[in-house]
């Protein structure tokens, strides 16, 4: 292996450090919100710290190699992809620590039933189960894992649309409701968030493997 | 302190009236690859045989400061001694037309006639041309002439002769630029390699090179020292800004 | 247009062929040469013509081993005067080309090659014959010597020039002092260049004559004594052929074949030597 190739390597086994630690940030803020778990809230919020630092490690690593090596082809396509993935991943970090803080922040538990009605719940585990799929395409370079990250997006999207109507539901059944009701709102908000991060990570996946850029494209036409 | 390896100071070279090599201050440390970079006439090959004393061979050449090697002042000791103790690897391979590849391996010994018995000869051979990457390619043709061999392989063999003397520090003159890139490629593999068992001082004038083989860089400007300092600093955020305009190739 | 190319073409082929012409021509005084003196010479050669001394006018027979052993031991001795001085020589002037010295004696060299072979042969009587008293093998010797220099200092000089610097600098940098760096590294990878240059002054020597008039002069008989007249190939050739008589004729015929076969062969090895060993470097 040239020196290059083990660089690339480290570099893209911190990459997968950091998904683990988000995907278990990720966790974590749904079993706070389930369990209305303050304590567990607390341990994501002080882990965020290294969710950041892992991000200006990659960054930083990712310019050495480009100022040492002057990669080309796959190497920079990589490259470039990461710094990105990077970026999102941090983002999705932040959003798992939004959730956590959520739950510390609120007076009252969230009731499960309302997390079912509100269809949270489902959303969530979608978000889980896309976040564990593009890490495996992104380790596995399985693109077509990565295009059917497209689609399930949608399911997020949809949920997300019909969120307000719910939620006015749950408000008008028990207007005590309202403050767990705007919680549960802003929680599905950034759950669409996070598949949006998703797909960008999957974009970018595609486009390093494949030197395919999807970019800016209507869904319907993402093959 | 201890650590230090070649320590250059107040460091001067001169061609007649020339002042090629400016005042050079520079601290080197063990088992690290050094490169020392620059444009064309830059003082910086001069510089490199300042070290061992291959400088002043030249008719006019003449040098002013110190350059300690191990806290030896090289300049105070006989240059014969001090260019045992270095090893040298110059820019166009140059095997011993005359020797086969067996001898050319063990020619600093046989040249300075000092007796070494055949077992001896043939672990050092043996030992060397392992640690040049080459030991393979011509365990079975030991006793062909060295010119027999492709450019690569020469500059390799060239190196295993430099290696076989246990030098502490090997200086390499633009080593890579006669030769091709896939076999430069194995020079540079060879360079990571090195690095555990010696010290290695690059002069080279591909900046990429600098960038991709050495621990620290150094940027020679003018006959000056411009810029010494890691690598990936110095490539990613320069000190100096005469170091950014060369490695963005603002000039030659 | 058409014409002009025409003339052209015609006067461009006309001035190829009166080139290849002329280089043919130039073959053939030596062909001639050769051919004459073969027929002439190879029926006189026989073991018998080898190994005996000339006869005395009228008796038939005779041969030439003084002259073949006197040229031998003279061209040998002349060797092992001329060759380590030549040698020397030309290192100092491949190694240190720019000094006043070399400038000096580089012109002395050159003039020296230029000395008619018959002054030389009289500064040899000057040297060493009128001191020693006696007409001798070792004052031909020297003046042989002499000439033998210019030719191998300079085919010396001109071997090491072509050597790369880069050899050097691979012996000096592995700490090696520099007399062992000429005569360990330099002249072994010179050596084929600076043998040419040996057996290139032999050749030329061994067919000299004026040299040796007054100095080695002659002897009819076999001598190996260095401070005794000897016979020398040419020497015999010139005497023997301008005599009356017409057996010592044949001898002259005789030694002239010999003389030739050995000028040829040495010009062949020389040739080979150079055209080898040019390869490895």
């Amino acid at each position: 292996m040239t020196q290059l190739e083990t660089e690339i390597s480290a570099l893209k086994s911190e990459l997968i450090s950091m998904w683990i630690l988000v995907q278990s940030q990720f966790n974590k803020a749904k079993e706070a919100m389930v369990q209305f778990d303050k304590d567990l809230a607390r341990e994501v919020l002080v882990k965020e710290k290294r969710v950041n630092s892992f991000e200006l490690k990659i960054d930083r690593d990712c310019e050495n190699i480009l100022a040492l090596h002057c990669p080309v082809a796959i190497d920079l396509r990589f490259l470039l992809a990461a710094l990105k993935i990077n970026t999102n991943l941090e983002r999705i970090g932040d959003i798992a620590a939004g959730i956590a803080m959520y739950v510390i922040e609120s007076p009252v538990n969230f009731d499960l039933k309302a997390l079912e009605k509100s269809q949270v719940l489902r959303m969530y585990e979608e978000a889980v189960n896309i976040l564990m799929d593009t890490r495996t395409a992104f380790e596995k370079e399985d693109t077509i894992l990565a295009r059917s990250i497209f689609k399930r997006d949608d399911v997020l999207d949809k949920i997300n649309i019909e969120a307000p109507e719910y939620i006015a539901a749950i408000i008008r059944e028990d207007i005590e409701n309202i403050n767990e009701s705007l919680y549960i709102l802003s929680i599905i908000r950034k759950l669409e968030r996070v598949g949006d991060q998703s797909m960008n990570i999957a974009e970018e996946i595609i486009f390093y493997v494949e030197a395919k850029i999807l970019k800016h494209q209507e869904s319907l036409n993402k093959e | 302190m201890e650590n230090t390896i070649v320590k250059a100071e107040n460091y001067n070279g001169y061609f007649g009236d020339n002042h090629v090599v400016k005042d050079v201050n520079i601290s080197i440390n063990k088992n690290e690859v050094i490169a020392v970079m620059g444009p064309s006439g830059c003082g910086k090959t001069t510089f490199l045989r300042g070290i061992n004393r291959m400088h002043e061979l030249i008719p006019g050449a003449t040098s002013k400061g110190k350059i300690l090697l191990d806290g030896e002042n090289v300049y105070d000791m006989n240059a014969i001694y001090v260019r045992y103790k270095i090893g040298m690897v110059f820019q166009r391979p140059n095997p011993f037309p005359n020797l086969s590849i067996y001898e050319n391996v063990v020619a600093g010994y046989m040249l300075n006639g000092l007796k070494v018995s055949k077992a001896d000869k043939d672990v050092i051979v043996e030992r060397s041309l392992t640690s040049a990457a080459l030991w393979k390619e011509v365990k079975d043709s030991l006793h062909k002439k060295g010119t027999f061999l492709s450019g690569g392989q020469q500059q390799r063999l060239c190196i295993a002769r430099a290696i076989a003397m246990q030098p502490e520090l090997i200086l390499f003159d633009e080593p890579t630029s006669a030769l091709d890139p896939i076999s430069t490629s194995s020079v540079e593999a060879l360079f990571h390699e090195l690095k555990a068992n010696y010290t290695l001082i690059i002069v080279t004038h591909n900046m990429q090179q600098a960038a991709r083989v050495s621990d620290r860089t150094a940027f020679f400007y003018m006959g000056e020292l411009v810029e010494f300092d890691d690598t990936k600093q110095m490539f990613t955020n320069p000190a100096d800004q005469r170091t950014q305009n060369y490695i963005t190739g603002r000039f030659s | 247009m058409e014409p002009r190319i025409g003339i052209r073409n015609f006067k461009s082929v006309l001035f190829k062929s009166v080139i290849i012409f002329f280089a043919f021509v130039i073959t053939i005084p030596l062909i001639i040469v050769l051919l004459y003196i073969i027929k002439q010479g190879i029926t006189q050669v026989n073991w018998h013509f080898l190994t005996h001394v000339p006869a005395p006018v009228g008796e038939a027979g005779g041969g030439i081993i003084n002259a073949l052993v006197g040229s031998f031991i003279m061209v040998g001795v002349a060797a092992i005067i001329a060759i380590p001085v030549g040698m020397m020589a030309g290192i100092y002037l491949s190694e240190n080309p720019r000094t006043k010295l070399a400038y000096y004696s580089g012109l002395c060299v050159d003039i020296l090659q230029g000395v008619p072979s018959i002054v030389v042969g009289i500064v040899a009587y000057f040297w060493v014959v009128k001191p020693l008293g006696t007409f001798s093998a070792l004052s031909g010797s020297m003046a042989l010597a002499i000439m033998m220099l210019p030719i191998v200092i300079r085919s010396t000089e001109q071997t090491l020039n072509l050597l790369p610097d880069s050899l050097k600098e691979a012996a000096l940098s592995l700490g090696v002092p520099y007399h062992r760096v000429i005569i360990k590294v330099i002249v072994p990878c010179g050596f084929a260049g600076i043998l040419s240059g040996i057996t290139l002054s032999i050749a030329r020597v061994i067919g000299e004559t004026a040299p040796l008039l007054f100095t080695a002069l002659g002897n009819s008989y076999l001598s190996v004594s260095l401070t005794k007249p000897m016979e020398s190939l040419p020497h015999l050739i010139f005497t023997y052929a301008t005599s009356p008589y017409d057996d010592w004729h044949n001898l002259a015929w005789g030694a002239s074949f010999i003389l030739l076969m050995f000028v040829l062969i040495l010009n062949i090895v020389t040739k080979l030597l150079t055209r080898k060993w040019k390869i490895q470097l």
